[in-house]
C-alpha cells in the first residue's frame, strides 16, 4: 500500500466529486487539491479530444485520480470513449495500477448498489501468463515462448491430427475449443487472477487475455505492446479509435521508442544467421522432395500479391512486422525473391555481405541511402527487394510451418534491419564500431542501426487514438517532449504539491568547507580535492540525518574511482562508523542482494547505497531521508550514437545540443532525487553536490514542485552551511505530525472541496504550463 | 578486481585469435595470425588461395583450381571479398549477368511482367552459379543479348531511378552537413568574441564607472542570461535546387531520359456501326430515289454555314431505322445475323 493511502485511506468511504460536471467517484474520504486539478485538466483533454501532458509528484496519487475519472468519463459517455489503455513499464506497476483499479470498482458497487459492468484486465508475456505445468518452469521468456507456440501453431496442431507423437498444450486446446467465444465475466483481473480463471476453466490465460484486450474496457499492459511495432501489431491493432492510451512513469518514453526501433549486429549474430540460413535451406530441400505442393502454393500467393490472406490465425504468431509503408502491404513481392531458393541466396548474400562490412577497423558512420548504394554496388542487391524481406521471410517461415520462430530470430532481426534500412532514409543512422567502449583493445565489431527520432514508433499512437495522456513524476521541461515526440498537445500543466509543512529540503551545494567549488566536471571531476570535498560533504550528512541517505554518482566508472581514492583518504571508515555501506554494481543480481540488504538493514537505520537505482526502486520514509546527487548526471557525450541523435534533433526540431543534455541530465537528477518523497507524511533532504546546478539554465529544468522549494539562499552553499541547515530542518520534521494537520490545506474533504475559496485556489494551482 | 582483469585478458586473447583463424588458405593452410600479411585471392569459382599459393601454382599463367579443378587464368585473380565462396562465385557471376539484364521497371507495361522478368533473371545466375543446365542457360543468355541488342545498349548508360534517388538523398545530405560544420565555426567564433567582449566591458565597468563594485558586476552577471533568450535565428539553407527539384549544377540527371514510344503509329479505321434495324438507302440515292422532297430544302444562308440537305435527310432515315429489330437480349451482334 502506498504512503499516501494510509493517510487518507482511514475509513475507505470515498466520495462523489463533481469535476466539471462530471459524476466521479473517488474511492477515498480525502483527497489532495492536486489531485483534483489533475483530474481538470485530464478531463478538459478527454472532452477536447486531444494529447496531454501532466506532470504531478510522486506520491501524490497520480494513478487513482487518472483512473476514477476515465472509468467515469467512459460510464457517462460511452460513445465518446471506450477504452482505457493504461501502460507501464514493470509488472510490479501493472499489479499497483489494478488494485488501484479494484478497489474503485468495488467502490462503485458500494455507492450504486450495482456491479458496474467493467472489464478490466492485464496483459503480460507468456512467461507471466503460462500455466502448462512444464512450460511454465521456463526462466526464460524466449524460451517460453518458443515452446509455446511449438504446441500451439496452427499447423503443428494439423500434423498432430495424423500423427499422435506430438504434443500439444490442453489449454490451449481447450481454449480454442470451447473458451474462444466467451466473454470474461466482469470484473477486474491482475496476472494471478488470469491463471486462477485459467485453472478454474482448464483455458490458456495467455490467450484468454489476448482475446479478452480487445472487447474489454479497460487493459493494462506494458509500453513494448503499443510502442514495439513488432509486438503492436500482433497485440494492438484492432483497439478502437476512442480509446485514450496513457503513459504512465514516461519521463523515458522516448528513449523506448528508439529502442524499440533500433538493432545491433554482431558478429555472432550473423554467425547464427548463418546456421539458420543453412537449416533453413536443409528444410527446403526437404519439403521439395515431400511436399513441392507446399512451397509452389506459397510461390503462387506471392506472385498474385495477395497477402494477409494466410494470416488472421491468432496461434501464427510471427515474429515479424516492423512498421511497414502501406506500398509494401499491397504490392507483390518483387520478382527476384518470390522463389524461395533465390530468397536464401539473397538472404545469405546479404549476410555476407553484413559480414564483410563488419571487417573494419576503424569507425564508419553512414546514412541509410550510402547503405543502400554500397549494398547495391558491393552485392547488386537493390532497394525494393530488401524493403520486402522481412516480409518474404515471415511468408517463408510461415509455409516450411517452422514451430519454434525463437531459433530463427538472428535471422528474422536481419530481416528486420534490412527493412527498416531501405524504408527509412531521414531519422536513421549506421554507425560501425570495431572496438567495444569499455574494451578499446578487443576487437568486436558491432553495426548499430540506431534509430534518432523517438517520433517514428511513437507517430502511429499519436495517429491511431483520440487521447494520448504522458505522465510522470518528472517531465520538466514540458515543451521539450512535444518536440522529441512530435506531437501537439491540448493540455499541458504541471502540477505542484501542496504541503502543510516544507516536508522537502533541496539545496545546492556548491563548495567544499575549503572553498574549492565542487563539480563533476571533466576537467575537475579528478582533482583530488574535489573528491575529497564529495567524501566530506557525505560523511557530514551522514552524521546528522538518523536514517538511511542514498547518493547517486554520474556513472559507474566515476563511482569505482571516487570509492577507490575514498578508501585511501580514510573517507569509508569514517562513513562505516556511522552506518553501514551498500555499493551498487553493474551485475543485476548483486545489486537486487545488496538493495534487499539494504532494506533489511533499515531498521539499523544506517545505510548508504550509492549507484544508479534511480528508476523503479522507492526510498520512501526511513528507507531515504537523504539523497545527494554527485555531480550532474550527463550522459556519456563522446558515444557516436548520441552524437548522431543530437545532431539529427538540432536539424530536425532545432533542439541545440546542450539544450538537450542538459534536460537529459535534469530528467535523471529529478528522477533520483525524486525516489525520497513518496507521499506528503515523507520527508526528505535532496542535495545537488555540485556548483552547475545553480545556474537558470539547470535550475530552470528541474520539476516544478522542487523549483518551488529550492530558495536562492539554498543554491551556494557550502558543506558547513548545508549541514547546519540539514540539522535545523530534521528537528522541525520530527516534530508529531496529524491528519489535522494537514487537513484543509493538503487535505480535503467533499466539503472543502466544494468551498468556493478553495476552488478558486485550485484553479490558480493549475497554471497551464 | 585482478580477476576481472584476467579474465578480460583471457577473454581478448581468444577473440582475436578467432577472428584471425577466420582466414585460413585451404591449400597451405596459413593463417592471418600466423602470417599478418596474408592475403586470400579468388578466381571465377569463388575458391580461396592465399598470395603464395597464387605466385606457386601458377607461374605459368594458367592452371586449375585445386579445389574444383577448374581451369583458371591467373590475371582473374582479385582480392576475396565475402568468406562464403559460393557467394564470391554467385556476386561474380551476377555483376557479368547484369550488365546485359539491365532492363528497368519502366521498360515494361506493369508490375507483373517486370516480377516475372526479375525471376527469370535470377533463375538464370541460380542456374549458374549451381552448375544446372549451364548450356541451355547460356543459350538463353545468347538469345536474349541478341534480342535485346539495342535496348542493353540504351540501358548501359542510362543510371537506374533508384541510383538516382539515392545519389540525391546523399548530396543533400553532404550538403546539409558542410553547411553544417560551417555554421558551427561560425557560431563558435562569435560566442569568443561575445565572451571577451563582455570581459572587457566588464573591466572597463569597474575601473571607470563610479558605482558600487558589486553592483556593476551583478548587472554583468544578469545580463548573459537574459541574452541566452534572445532568439536564435536559423539559417536559411542556401537554394540547392530549382523549382522543379533539380539540383543546381548537376548534371547527371538534368534532362529526362527521352522515352523511347515503342507503340505502332496511328492509322484510321472507319467505324463500323451497328444499325439493328433495316439498312439506310446509301446516301448517293438519296435524290434519285426522291427522299430529298420530303425535307426542308436547305436555302442560302444555311448552305452558306455548311448545311446540306442530304445530310439532314440521311440522318432523319438513320435515326428512323436504327434499333427496330432490338430484342431485348445481351448481345446484339446475334440480332445482326438473324
Amino acid at each position: 500500500m502506498r504512503k499516501w493511502e494510509e493517510e487518507i485511506a482511514a475509513e475507505a468511504m470515498g466520495q462523489r466529486l463533481n469535476v466539471e460536471g462530471l459524476l466521479v467517484y473517488f474511492p477515498y474520504d480525502y483527497i489532495y487539491p492536486e489531485q483534483y486539478s489533475y483530474m481538470v485538466e485530464l478531463k478538459r483533454a478527454l472532452d477536447a479530444k486531444g494529447h496531454c501532458l501532466l506532470e504531478m509528484p510522486s506520491g501524490t496519487g497520480k494513478t487513482v485520480s487518472l483512473l476514477s475519472l476515465i472509468v467515469a468519463y467512459i460510464k457517462t459517455n460511452p460513445t465518446d470513449l471506450t477504452k482505457l489503455i493504461y501502460c507501464s513499464r514493470t509488472v510490479p506497476e501493472i499489479e499497483k495500477a489494478l488494485e488501484e483499479l479494484r478497489k474503485l470498482v468495488e467502490f462503485y458497487a458500494q455507492e450504486t448498489g450495482e456491479n458496474p459492468n467493467i472489464i478490466g484486465l492485464a496483459l503480460s508475456s507468456r512467461k507471466n501468463l503460462c500455466i502448462h505445468p512444464e512450460v511454465s518452469k521456463e526462466r526464460d521468456g524466449k524460451v517460453v515462448d518458443g515452446r509455446c507456440h511449438s504446441m500451439t501453431a496452427s499447423y503443428v496442431r494439423a500434423k498432430q491430427k495424423d500423427d499422435e507423437n506430438i504434443a500439444l498444450c490442453s489449454f490451449y486446446e481447450d481454449w480454442d475449443g470451447h473458451g474462444k467465444e466467451i466473454m470474461l465475466p466482469y470484473g477486474i483481473y491482475n496476472l494471478d487472477d488470469l491463471k486462477e480463471y485459467g485453472r478454474k476453466k482448464g483455458w490458456c490465460p495467455y490467450f484468454v487475455a489476448r482475446k479478452a484486450i480487445s472487447y474489454a474496457s479497460i487493459v493494462v499492459y506494458s509500453y513494448h505492446y503499443l510502442l514495439d511495432p513488432k509486438i503492436a501489431e500482433l497485440v494492438s491493432k484492432e483497439m478502437s479509435r476512442s480509446s485514450v492510451v496513457v503513459f504512465d512513469e514516461a519521463h523515458n518514453i522516448d528513449n523506448v521508442c528508439i529502442d524499440s526501433m533500433s538493432v545491433n549486429i554482431t558478429r555472432r549474430l550473423l554467425d547464427k544467421c548463418q546456421n539458420c540460413i543453412q537449416v533453413l535451406e536443409r528444410t527446403i530441400n526437404n519439403i521439395k522432395e515431400t511436399d513441392s505442393v507446399r512451397l509452389r502454393e506459397e510461390y503462387q500467393r506471392l506472385v498474385e500479391g495477395l497477402r494477409g490472406a494466410s494470416i488472421a490465425r491468432e496461434a501464427d504468431v510471427l515474429l515479424a512486422n516492423p512498421v511497414f509503408p502501406d506500398e509494401i502491404l499491397q504490392e507483390a513481392v518483387p520478382g527476384n525473391i518470390r522463389n524461395a531458393e533465390h530468397f536464401m541466396v539473397f538472404i545469405k548474400r546479404f549476410v555476407e555481405y553484413l559480414k564483410m562490412r563488419l571487417r573494419v577497423q576503424h569507425v564508419v558512420q553512414e546514412s541509410p541511402a550510402g547503405f543502400l548504394k554500397d549494398c547495391a554496388q558491393r552485392v547488386c542487391i537493390e532497394r525494393k527487394p530488401l524493403r520486402f524481406c522481412a516480409e518474404r521471410l515471415a511468408s517463408l517461415l510461415r509455409t516450411l510451418e517452422i514451430a519454434d520462430l525463437s531459433d530463427f530470430s538472428p535471422l528474422t532481426l536481419i530481416s528486420h534491419f534490412a527493412t527498416l534500412v531501405s524504408t527509412y532514409t531521414k531519422g536513421f543512422s549506421l554507425i560501425i564500431e570495431p572496438y567495444d567502449e569499455k574494451t578499446p583493445t578487443v576487437l568486436n565489431p558491432i553495426l548499430h542501426f540506431s534509430c534518432m527520432d523517438a517520433s517514428i514508433a511513437i507517430k502511429p499512437v499519436f495517429d491511431r487514438f483520440q487521447s494520448v495522456v504522458i505522465t510522470s513524476g518528472t517531465l520538466s521541461p514540458l515543451d521539450m517532449y512535444p518536440k522529441i515526440l512530435d506531437f501537439h498537445p491540448v493540455i499541458m500543466s504541471s502540477f505542484t504539491m501542496t504541503l502543510a509543512r516544507q516536508c522537502i529540503l533541496p539545496m545546492i551545494v556548491a563548495r567544499g568547507n575549503d572553498q574549492v567549488a565542487i563539480s563533476s566536471r571533466f576537467e575537475t571531476r579528478d582533482d583530488i580535492a574535489v573528491i575529497r570535498n564529495y567524501g566530506n560533504l557525505l560523511v557530514d550528512i551522514v552524521s546528522v540525518v538518523p536514517d538511511g541517505v542514498v547518493c547517486f554518482f554520474t556513472s559507474y566508472l566515476y563511482m569505482e574511482q571516487v570509492v577507490a581514492s575514498w578508501y585511501d583518504q580514510e573517507i569509508i571508515q569514517s562513513i562505516q562508523k556511522r552506518k553501514l555501506l551498500f555499493i551498487e554494481t553493474q551485475d543485476a543480481a548483486e545489486t537486487s542482494l545488496a538493495l534487499l540488504n539494504y532494506i533489511k538493514a533499515r531498521n539499523m537505520r544506517c545505510s548508504i547505497t550509492l549507484g544508479k537505482v534511480s528508476e523503479g526502486v522507492d526510498f520512501d520514509h526511513h528507507l531515504g531521508r537523504a539523497v545527494i546527487m554527485m555531480g550532474i548526471p550527463y550522459v556519456y557525450t563522446q558515444s557516436r550514437i548520441l552524437r548522431a541523435r543530437l545532431e539529427y534533433l538540432r536539424d530536425q526540431f532545432q533542439i541545440r545540443e546542450n539544450d538537450f543534455l542538459t534536460f537529459d541530465a535534469m530528467r535523471h537528477a529529478a528522477q533520483c532525487v525524486g525516489r525520497v518523497l513518496r507521499g506528503k507524511t515523507d520527508y526528505g533532504i535532496m542535495v545537488f553536490a555540485d556548483k552547475r546546478f545553480a545556474r537558470v539554465d539547470k535550475k530552470g529544468k528541474l520539476p516544478r514542485w522542487i523549483q518551488e522549494h529550492l530558495k536562492d539562499s539554498m543554491c551556494n552553499l557550502s558543506t558547513e552551511e548545508a549541514v547546519q541547515i540539514c540539522k535545523r530542518w530534521l528537528r522541525q520534521m520530527a516534530q508529531p505530525f496529524t491528519r489535522e494537520d494537514q487537513l484543509g490545506v493538503s487535505l480535503l474533504t467533499l466539503e472543502q472541496l466544494q468551498s468556493e475559496e478553495q476552488q478558486k485556489r485550485i484553479q490558480q494551482r493549475a497554471q497551464q504550463a | 578486481m585482478e580477476a576481472l582483469y584476467v579474465e578480460q585478458h583471457g577473454c581478448t586473447h581468444v577473440t582475436t585469435r578467432e577472428s584471425m583463424e577466420d582466414q585460413v588458405c585451404p591449400r597451405c593452410k596459413t593463417t592471418k595470425y600466423r602470417n599478418p600479411s596474408l592475403k586470400l585471392l579468388v578466381n571465377v569459382c569463388g575458391h580461396a588461395l592465399c598470395e603464395s599459393c597464387v605466385d606457386l601454382l601458377f607461374i605459368k599463367g594458367s592452371g586449375s583450381c585445386p579445389q574444383c579443378q577448374i581451369p583458371l587464368r591467373r590475371n582473374n585473380f582479385r582480392i576475396q571479398l565475402f568468406e562464403d565462396s559460393y557467394v564470391e562465385k554467385e556476386v561474380d557471376i551476377r555483376r557479368r549477368i547484369l550488365k546485359d539484364f539491365n532492363k528497368s521497371e519502366d521498360d515494361f507495361p506493369d508490375l507483373r511482367e517486370y516480377n516475372d522478368y526479375l525471376e527469370e533473371v535470377e533463375t538464370i545466375i541460380f542456374n549458374l552459379a549451381n552448375n544446372i543446365d549451364v548450356d541451355e542457360t547460356k543459350r538463353r543468355i545468347e538469345q536474349y543479348k541478341r534480342d535485346n541488342k539495342d535496348q542493353i545498349a540504351r540501358n548501359r548508360v542510362r543510371p537506374s531511378q533508384e541510383d538516382l534517388e539515392l545519389e540525391e538523398i546523399l548530396i543533400n545530405e553532404k550538403e546539409l552537413h558542410e553547411l553544417r560544420s560551417q555554421e558551427f565555426v561560425k557560431e563558435e567564433k562569435k560566442e569568443k568574441l561575445r565572451k571577451m567582449r563582455e570581459k572587457e566591458a566588464l573591466i572597463d565597468d569597474l575601473m571607470f564607472s563610479e558605482g558600487d563594485a558589486k553592483q556593476i558586476l551583478a548587472m554583468h552577471s544578469i545580463k548573459p542570461a537574459a541574452k541566452e533568450v534572445q532568439q536564435r535565428t536559423e539559417t536559411r539553407k542556401p537554394a540547392t535546387q530549382f523549382s522543379t527539384g533539380i539540383a543546381i549544377g548537376h548534371k547527371g540527371s538534368f534532362v529526362p531520359p527521352p522515352k523511347v514510344s515503342e507503340a505502332l503509329l496511328y492509322s484510321y479505321v472507319p467505324p463500323k456501326v451497328t444499325l439493328c434495324g433495316p439498312d439506310v438507302p446509301e446516301p448517293e440515292r438519296l435524290s434519285s430515289d426522291g427522299y430529298l422532297k420530303h425535307v426542308r430544302q436547305a436555302d442560302d444562308a444555311s448552305m452558306a454555314s455548311g448545311f446540306r440537305t442530304d445530310y439532314a435527310c440521311y440522318r432523319a432515315l438513320q435515326e428512323a431505322f436504327i434499333g427496330l429489330f432490338f430484342f431485348n437480349r445481351s448481345d446484339p451482334l446475334e440480332m445482326d445475323t438473324s
